[in-house]
């Protein structure tokens, strides 16, 4: 007999599947954010990572009555969801675009601005977004939503093992990403 | 756990050792604390890694989106059933405050007059159930 899964979303959900105001709420202010910065570490697209999270917000409304606790948690289920729509999007990008995408997102601003936290977010930012989707996948799951290593291969449909071998690339390059352009710029001591 | 596997599970996970695997935790906290300033050293640049990825700006909710969403569950079907409709109805309509204000009263009473009065407490809940009624049957 398979284990039941503890998901502490559990009442929440079953408060919103009847209905509950305040549960919707509740329930909007824990996982729209969430998803939200999914779908914009995977699209780096704010107008696109909205129709995500609201497309991803309205299968939970529509999900929440038939909802049935135990099997699985409600926030995996959530992120299957929100990953399936930006896949998606992501497909139709490449089939739209692959003449006219550039191979590396703009670094971003001129080179003599110094390193400060705003730039540098903005410039992780960039750097994310040129990873390749998969090792970006990855790290976004794990460092940005806080999944653990179990609950993200599951996502990913990935082994654990592959999974960590997309981190540690991904971290790599994203190092040497930022190294070069701190180098470039003259910063880097 | 050896320096090596330390090393690949800050290269993949970070130098925060809660986001590494469970099953893995345990032993990377024993060897840290068996070799501090090697574990220290080796974590160094996962720290730097997480920092920078830290620095990246959270995407902020829009007050506009946020009340999409919330009229996309009207939309989905999300309506409250009897009990919420009558739970608020009946909170709105005073009904809750009678009873808030009888279960202080009853407090009250059994502090200072615990037998005496009883009789007369039961009488005003009853009171008040009544006057509940009341309320939703003239706001329902």
């Amino acid at each position: 007999m398979a284990t039941r899964v503890v998901d502490p979303d559990e009442d929440l959900v079953s408060r919103v599947g009847q209905g509950d105001p305040a549960a919707i709420q509740a329930m909007v202010a824990r996982k729209l954010p969430r998803m939200l910065a999914l779908a914009q570490r995977m699209l780096n697209d704010p107008s696109e990572a909205e129709d995500v999270a609201q497309e991803t917000m309205l299968k939970a409304w529509r999900q929440a009555p038939r909802w049935t606790p135990g099997k699985a948690r409600f926030d995996t289920w959530l992120h299957r969801v929100a990953l399936n729509l930006c896949y998606d999007r992501l497909r139709r990008r490449r089939e739209v675009l692959t003449d006219t995408m550039p191979d590396r997102a703009d670094p971003g601003p001129s080179p003599d601005q110094g390193l400060q936290t705003a730039e540098l977010g903005a410039r992780v930012d960039a750097a994310l977004a040129a990873l390749p989707e998969r090792q970006r996948e990855a790290i976004v799951l794990c460092h940005y939503q806080e999944l653990g290593n179990i609950e993200a291969a599951a996502l990913m449909d990935i082994s654990v093992e592959a999974l960590e071998s997309l981190l540690s690339r991904g971290r790599r390059a994203l190092r040497a990403s930022l190294a070069e352009t701190a180098r470039n710029e003259g910063v880097l001591k | 756990m050896n320096a090596q596997r330390f090393q690949d599970l800050a290269e993949a996970y970070g130098a925060d050792v809660r986001r590494w695997p469970e099953a893995e935790r345990d032993a990377a906290r024993a060897f840290m604390e068996a070799d501090t300033h090697g574990a220290e050293r080796l974590l160094f640049e996962a720290r730097q890694m997480d920092l920078a990825l830290d620095a990246a700006p959270r995407p902020m909710v829009s007050h506009a989106l946020r009340e999409q969403v919330i009229a996309l569950a009207a939309a989905a079907g999300l309506k409250p059933r009897a009990r919420f409709a009558f739970r608020r109805l009946a909170w709105a309509s005073g009904a809750g405050w009678a009873a808030a204000s009888v279960a202080g009263v009853l407090v009250g009473l059994n502090l200072s007059q615990p037998a005496v009065t009883r009789a007369e407490a039961d009488a005003v809940l009853y009171q008040s159930q009544l006057l509940a009624l009341d309320d939703t049957e003239v706001l329902g």
